[in-house]
């Protein structure tokens, strides 16, 4: 009897923590909303109903698009890099890669604080070559949280691709070359699609990311340009408005699990691996 | 369409480690040579050169009336099967072999036209919709082959292609590939480290060493009339004895062991016997006899082989394998004598 | 590898790479500068802003908070992350297939969402003490790394071994601490390494978890930096930088930095 019983307690404790602390109180966040007296939908309605929330959730989406898109190319064409140099340099392309990336969110956000800023580095340099005669105001724009987010997501981003870019062997390459592929119909038509399950995986991983995110927006965005996880702050912490702060918070699991479904099944169904 | 291919003076570095020194390789037109040899001798590197995925530091290679020694791997038009399969795996074995033609600019209906023919041909056509994942490693190699071939290339190279199928597919398979070069008449370049399969595949082999080809011969030619101490040992003449001749009389040469043991040998048997030679032997090239002229031996260990005794034997100057006959059961810590058996041995250089 | 790079690629690289590690070297920069404002490069060269850190009370209590929770949550989470990993590999078929996606609802679930949600169920709900529901935040948050990381170690662990312990009579317990564990060492050392790397960094979820006296480094520095900007804020930074490169030195000593790409 305890025989049997035995996986059920070994996993136990932590499938508990999980329902307990996480499976609950997510599930009342949630439930919050769709038990208003006004009707489920109300506080929906509430949300899309505000210009401001609108703009908020649109800018979000806006800014965690390009923020994919961007760091999925740059990302690429670097592991790429990563995957086919010799040796010393891979490492320390691995260094400059793992050093941010291990660095917390809050230090890589400060580091675009100073450079952006109206004494920052960026603007002394223009200044310095008279490329400008005022400073910039570069701080608290949409290019700003931008810049900062590709940084904190490329590092990701490398490492991920280049460990993908790796395990395609190198024999199917030289197949494809044998055959008369030339160098970019290989990339075209062999690296690519191979890459392609780990692209989506990361691009996943950088829009999820990036539209929860609260530091990097909040430092570099400011209120000009609130992004969903500081609607959520100022809503409950500000406002008191628990019902709207739980209705960000629903957006927000909706958004991020409808992605990751949908992704995962692509990515599933575009790698060969699976017959 | 059949052409010749040609390596001159053919040399690689892999970094500043020279891997083949000054390596030349004739592969007539229609023919199948394979390259033999223990691990990490070049014969991966030979192939890699030929399909250009390395460039020679010196020399020349030349397919047909084509120059190869520069020209871009993508250019080449060289059917290679790889040992892994290599096989694309986001793509379905019909796309596999069809991927070349693509490469060609074949229009789609004829390009699956063509890979389905192929793949009639290596007798996969229930498979063309499957993905190489769901292939058994037998079928994996066969869709190898119908890639490589399906772009009818003047030249196939095969990097040992059956080493990871098991004993009784390796034999069909090799069978299959030889059927199917022979019936188009493709030039090619196989390596192996299996020396039946060389031997049975090959018109000629060449049996490599650190980067230089010992002996390139047919296989019987190889078996029988090795050229050098390296192939002889490679091709079972474990006895190899160091001589030196003492006396010539007519067509009857005398010659002597190191340790002073003296044989007759006919040059009318082994041809023009040299002042140093070696004389190679298999064991059943040296007869186990209890007295009479011969090496004089002490016996060893005896081991039963169905068709005679086979003696480990020790001398002097090194141990000896000999055979003896059923009839004669001879003890272990005896004195016996070798005797060469004329067809079976044979006269090498001396080694530098 | 058969193509070679276009020189135009390599250009970009280094170019991506350079801006990866920049900024990280202008914070070096700015903490030293012998001003009250920040300021690349910097002018003069002083430690004064070093030792201001420790004249501010905050930055000591909310360091030595973020300890306490990144190594306990971390411990925590390997004590239950460890048995669950090992029951959902050694048990398989015993145990359904939806549990291993319950270790994954701390990765997919917002941060942010869980610290909003944990501070209205728990903290209010509740009314457990800030610190109590902190440590529970980073316990749920680094758990996946102790399950997951471990899990594929686990994975690729022959259960036959512990079998043929077992069969030599060592009891089962003893069997998992000196057959198992030693053979699953690199992935909790791995896990423990991430875990403990993404706890003591985390903003979002302990963005709702802290309370009056409780708060975590990472939640100071930005109350900090939207007071005062001064270089305080930069030499924070480094030292948190000399902890990173700390963290890589002992990832490349147990387990080459190249485990991080796979
Ligand atoms: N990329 C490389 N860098 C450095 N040395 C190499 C490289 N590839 C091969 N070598 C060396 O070159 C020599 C020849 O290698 P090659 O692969 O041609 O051997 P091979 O005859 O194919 O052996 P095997 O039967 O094991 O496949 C070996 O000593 C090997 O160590
Ligand atoms: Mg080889």
């Amino acid at each position: 009897m305890v025989k049997r019983l035995t996986p059920w307690l070994l996993a136990a404790p932590a499938t508990l923590l999980v329902l307990a602390f996480l499976i609950l109180p997510v599930g009342s966040t949630l439930a919050t909303t769709f038990l208003e007296p006004k009707g489920w939908i109300a506080p929906y309605v509430t949300f899309f109903n505000s210009g401001v929330r609108r703009t908020v959730l649109y800018r979000t989406i806006e800014i965690s698009v390009i923020t994919t898109v961007l760091s999925v190319i740059i990302g690429f064409i670097a592991a790429y890099v990563v995957a086919h140099v010799p040796g010393r340099l891979k490492s320390i392309m691995i260094i400059a890669a793992v050093f941010p990336l291990l660095t917390g969110v809050v230090v890589r956000s400060f580091a675009w604080l100073i450079l952006l800023g109206k004494n920052g580095i960026l603007n002394s340099a223009l200044l310095g070559l008279g490329l400008i005669s005022q400073p910039l105001s570069m701080l608290y724009t949409e290019g700003a949280v931008i810049a900062a987010m590709v940084y904190l997501f490329v590092p990701l981003m490398i490492l991920t691709l280049a460990g993908v870019l790796e395990g395609i062997p190198k024999d199917v390459l030289e197949a494809a070359t044998s055959l008369g592929a030339t160098p970019f119909g290989v990339f075209r038509q062999v690296i690519l699609p191979l890459a392609m399950p780990g692209l989506i995986v990361g691009a996943v991983l950088v829009f999820t990311g990036s539209f929860t995110s609260y530091a990097t927006p909040q430092l570099l965005g400011g209120e000009k340009q609130m992004m969903m996880g500081t609607l959520l702050y100022q809503r409950a912490m500000v406002t008191f408005d628990w019902v709207g702060a739980s209705t960000v918070a629903a957006i927000m699991v909706v958004v991020t699990f409808v992605i990751v479904f949908l992704m995962t099944r692509l990515a599933r169904r575009l790698n060969p691996m699976v017959a | 369409m059949t052409v010749s291919l040609t390596l001159d003076n053919v040399s690689a570095h892999y970094g500043s480690t020279q891997v083949l020194k000054d390596l030349s390789l004739s592969v007539k037109a229609g023919e199948l040579v394979s390259l033999l040899g223990s691990s990490g001798c070049g014969k991966t590197t030979t192939l890699r050169l030929v399909a250009g995925f390395l460039e020679p530091s010196a020399g020349s290679i030349r397919l047909g009336d084509r120059d190869l020694t520069r020209l871009p791997a993508h250019q080449r038009d060289i059917g290679l099967v790889f040992q892994n399969y290599a096989l694309f795996p986001h793509l379905s074995v019909r796309d596999n072999v069809a991927f070349g033609l693509k490469q060609r600019g074949v229009g789609k209906a004829e390009r699956d036209a063509k890979a389905n023919a192929m793949l009639e041909r290596v007798g996969l056509s229930a498979f063309a919709e499957r993905m190489p994942a769901a292939l058994s490693g037998g079928q994996k190699q066969r869709v190898a082959l119908a890639r490589a071939l399906v772009i009818e290339p003047p030249l196939l190279m095969f990097d040992e292609p059956l080493s990871n199928l098991d004993a009784k597919l390796r034999v069909d398979m090799r069978v299959e590939i030889r059927r199917l070069q022979r019936a188009n008449g493709t030039t090619s370049l196989y390596v192996t480290h299996d020396q039946e399969e060389a031997f049975s595949i090959s018109d000629r082999v060449a049996i490599m060493n650190a980067g230089r080809i010992m002996q390139l011969d047919t296989p019987e030619v190889l078996y029988q009339r090795p050229a050098n101490s390296f192939v002889a040992r490679f091709v079972g003449f474990e006895n190899l004895i160091e001589m030196t001749v003492t006396e010539r009389n007519g067509e009857m040469v005398t010659a002597t062991t190191k340790a002073g043991a003296s044989l007759t040998l006919s040059q009318t048997v082994y041809g023009a016997i040299p002042d140093r030679f070696i004389l190679a032997a298999r064991p059943d090239g040296l007869a186990v006899r209890q007295s009479g002229e011969g090496i004089p031996v002490t016996l060893g260990i005896r081991t039963y082989l169905g068709r005679a005794y086979q003696y480990q034997c020790t001398t002097s100057t090194g141990d000896l394998t000999g055979n003896g006959p059923l009839s004669e059961l001879l003890e272990p810590g005896a004195q016996a004598v070798l005797v060469p058996v004329p067809e079976q041995c044979c006269i090498l250089p001396p080694e530098a | 590898m058969t193509t070679k790079l276009h020189p135009l690629l390599i250009v970009f690289a280094a170019v991506i790479f350079a801006i990866l590690v920049a900024p990280l070297f202008i914070i070096l920069g700015a903490a030293v500068s012998d001003t009250s404002f920040l300021t690349f490069p910097p002018q003069g060269f002083t430690m004064r802003w070093f030792t201001n850190i420790f004249d501010i009370t905050a930055f000591r209590t909310t360091a030595i908070t973020s300890l306490q929770v990144a190594v306990t949550g971390t411990f925590l989470a390997l004590l239950i992350g460890i048995p669950a990993a090992y029951a959902m590999n050694r048990f398989r078929i015993r145990l359904p297939s939806w549990l291993s996606n319950v270790f994954v609802l701390p990765i997919l679930v917002p941060e942010i969402v869980l610290g909003f949600s944990l501070v209205k169920s728990i903290t209010i709900g509740l009314e457990l003490p800030v610190f109590a529901t902190l440590l529970i935040g980073h316990t749920l948050l680094v758990l996946p790394y102790a399950v997951r990381v471990v899990g594929a170690s686990l994975a690729s662990f022959d259960f036959s071994i512990e079998e043929a312990a077992i069969s030599l009579g060592c009891p089962p317990l003893k069997t998992f601490f000196t057959v198992v564990l030693p053979n699953i060492g690199a992935g909790v050392v791995a896990a423990f390494i991430l875990a403990f790397i993404t706890s003591i960094n985390d903003v979002s979820t302990s963005l709702f978890l802290t309370g009056p006296g409780v708060s975590t480094l990472p939640i100071q520095i930005i109350a900090h930096m939207e007071q005062f900007f001064d270089p305080t804020i930069a030499s924070v930074s480094v030292l948190l930088m000399i902890l990173t490169v700390g963290v890589m030195a002992i990832v490349e000593a147990t387990l080459g930095l190249t485990f991080l790409t796979k």
